[in-house]
């Protein structure tokens, strides 16, 4: 009896030696968690952003880590990352993992607003810090949660500077409008509508078409009729690819078309047909926003073309929103650090940033127009690379 | 008005042609061998990214490519056809229907799946175009009229292997009676495999045409199953005539709906139509009662 008393205590005494214990009863690196859509539609996207986070890891950990006043040291900087198969389950699930079983300090937010609607509410219940990045969904904002930030600003004012610009060179007097039937196109074609009648531009018509539309001769019959000045296109990159293909075929000639996302893989397919067209950038090489040397830094160790992925900037602020808030806070306690982030205001890669009460954030887009294969922003004017050629050349 | 209806009719014939020949493949798999084939799509798909990377590779015409990849397509379908479906096809009808319904849906995901982990650039398309015509008033595609031509021409080349090889006629045989083809000595199995193989290869063809005129990413295949079985059924089974034409009725149905009411009602409309020429005709517009 003593003696199978003995062998259960020493056993027990093993195992509890054994078994790691929880992040937070010994802290030993800063433990961040996400996803990254490595498969499904928006792989295109941020497919193989998991090197960014782990470059950014990697370039902060060479220097000792991020100061945390609590424990009077550098900590170094740990990334958890699953596949989100760009799937709204499949994201809730894995952020209910990374907060319950995995037990991170903070989370950073997946690629879009749908994924990242359903993944801030594992923050949510859990009270668990989370930095959102691409999402710019009003609905995200309208729920009163209180754990989430996001770098950038809402969907509606995404294309502000665009309407800036026609107002200022006064030439556009018509806009129709091309809209694919999902969360983001429409948040920002409802803004996008507003600016247009603002500044005093007759809006011709407004097209709502379902994600999955392969064929737009209808609606480019009826937009060659119409003759706008500008055919506006709110969408995802294989709908615009698509449509500005067959708007070719059908020789709709407007003086402008923008299409809200035209980064690296809307230029393959359309090769020439995709020159002078307008889309919004959060940043292009030559811009004159500040210091961009972490993003040549991150982008260059995670061998990343920016063309290709232009989101990656919007991840290096939020790398650098990280960073700020951890130091800002001191410690890696939940409610200080959500406190902290809330109430930041610091100079990021992409310009000022700071936070609304429902989380939003301050950064935004630049008009920026394809000229000779590459990238032009066009306005504001000081952080301008290139001019604005207005009217594009006709397809004949 | 009336330039801009002609303009959409046209548009959806166009576009319904490209649909029809696709569906051709999937019509022959089911006429001939009671298979319905759910990876047709993701056939269609290989297709197209096999068809991107040649282009990208060698710069050889997607029209010239279309017709060069039809032999490898041809062995991959009978390859698939023996390894998966020939163990089922001895089953009664019912079953095999069911079988081939859950083997080729688990294919379907294992090909959309190892597609989107192995290719680089999951949204894909060709910079290919050819100047438009315009004919009083009207644009069309010369890209999209080409296609049509080529496919035309496709079509009839398979109608006259159908009518005047022995292969093409032991598949008519089939299609019409299995006992009666099995009774005078035609090697069903072998057939079966080769009918396999040239659905799987024209739905392969079709895809290089589909990568021409729109961009594809790796989980096109089961929507696009969906759309061409609705067109195999609209225009009766085995029927390569049928398919052409259903995917013509189709084409304009949709055009027509976009135009008038808006594309969001263009999928129930197609439907309807469906449904309304099978109440009339259940054999399908050009299908045989059986």
């Amino acid at each position: 009896m003593r003696k199978t008393f003995f062998t259960f205590f020493m056993c027990l005494s093993a195992a509890l030696l054994l078994v790691p214990g929880s992040a937070n009863s010994a802290t030993e690196y800063i433990h961040i968690g996400a996803t990254v859509s490595q498969t499904g539609r928006f792989s295109t996207e941020i497919g193989p952003f998991k090197r960014l986070m782990n470059a950014w890891a990697d370039l902060v950990n060479t220097q000792g880590g991020i100061m945390l006043k609590e424990h009077n040291r550098r900590l170094p900087v740990k990334f958890t990352v699953y596949d989100d198969k760009s799937d709204e389950a499949t994201v809730k699930k894995f952020y209910e993992r990374l907060v319950t079983v995995d037990k991170v300090h903070l989370l950073l937010g997946p690629y879009s607003s749908p994924l990242t609607f359903a993944a801030s509410t594992a923050a949510e219940n859990h009270k668990v810090p989370f930095i959102g990045t691409t999402a710019n969904s009003p609905k995200i904002y309208e729920r009163g949660f209180k754990w989430i930030v996001t770098v950038i600003d809402l969907g509606s004012r995404y294309t502000y500077r665009y309407w800036d610009m026609l107002k200022d060179e006064g030439k556009a007097k018509s806009a129709s409008f091309v809209v694919e039937d999902t969360i983001h196109p429409l948040g920002v074609f409802d803004g996008s509508r507003k600016f247009a009648e603002e500044i005093g531009l007759e809006v011709l018509s407004s097209d709502i078409i379902p994600a999955r539309t392969r064929d737009f001769t209808p609606v480019i019959a009826k937009l060659k009729k119409k003759d706008p000045d500008i055919i506006f296109v709110s969408s995802n990159i294989p709908f615009a690819v698509n449509f500005i293909k067959q708007a070719r075929e059908m020789k709709c000639n407007p003086r402008e078309y923008h299409c809200i996302h035209h980064s690296g893989v809307f230029l393959k397919p359309l090769g020439k047909s995709a020159e002078s067209i307008i889309g919004q950038s959060y940043w292009v090489e030559g811009m004159r926003v500040g210091d961009v040397s972490l993003i040549h830094d991150v982008l260059r160790k995670a061998e990343i073309s920016e063309p290709m992925y232009p989101w990656s900037p919007v991840w290096v602020a939020a790398f650098q929103i990280i960073q700020a808030g951890i130091q800002k806070a001191g410690t890696l306690n939940n409610t200080v650090l959500m406190d902290a982030l809330k109430n930041l205001t610091i100079e990021t890669v992409l310009g000022r940033v700071y936070f609304h009460e429902t989380g939003y954030g301050s950064i935004n887009t630049y008009p920026s127009q394809i000229q000779n294969g590459s990238y032009r922003v066009l306005y504001p004017p000081e952080a301008a690379t290139g001019k604005h050629i207005y009217p594009r050349a006709a397809w004949d | 008005m009336a330039s801009q209806f002609l303009q959409v009719v046209v548009g959806g014939i166009l576009l319904g042609g490209i649909y029809g020949f696709a569906a051709f493949g999937l019509s022959i798999t089911f006429g001939v061998l009671n298979i319905l084939n759910l990876a047709h799509g993701d056939f269609l798909m290989l297709g197209s990214l096999v068809g991107y990377s040649i282009f990208l590779s060698f710069g050889i015409n997607p029209f010239i490519i279309a017709i060069i990849i039809i032999p490898l397509f041809v062995v991959i379908g009978v390859g698939f056809y023996l390894l998966l479906l020939k163990p089922i096809s001895g089953k009664p009808p019912n079953q095999l229907l069911v079988a081939s319904v859950l083997i080729t849906l688990g294919a379907s995901i294992v090909i959309e799946d190892l597609t989107s982990f192995f290719w680089a650039h999951p949204i894909t398309g060709i910079d290919y175009s050819l100047p438009s015509l315009e004919l009083y008033g009207l644009v069309i595609s010369e890209t999209r009229l080409f296609i049509l031509l080529v496919l035309l021409i496709l079509a009839v080349s398979i109608q006259l292997y159908l009518q005047k090889t022995y292969m093409g006629k032991s598949i008519r045989a089939i299609t019409q009676c299995r006992g009666g083809a099995k009774l005078i000595g035609i090697p069903i199995s072998r057939i079966s495999a080769l009918t396999f193989g040239l659905g799987v290869a024209i739905a392969a063809s079709a895809g290089v045409f589909y990568i021409t005129l729109f961009t594809v990413t790796p989980v096109i295949g089961i929507p696009l199953t969906v759309k061409y079985m609705c067109i195999v059924v609209l225009g009766g089974l085995g029927s390569l005539t049928g398919s052409v034409i259903g995917g013509i009725v189709l084409g304009i149905a949709e055009s027509l709906t976009a135009y008038w009411f808006g594309a969001a009602w263009s999928p129930a409309v197609s439907f309807i139509v469906l449904i309304s020429i099978l109440i009339i005709k259940p054999e399908g517009l050009l299908g045989r009662q059986r």
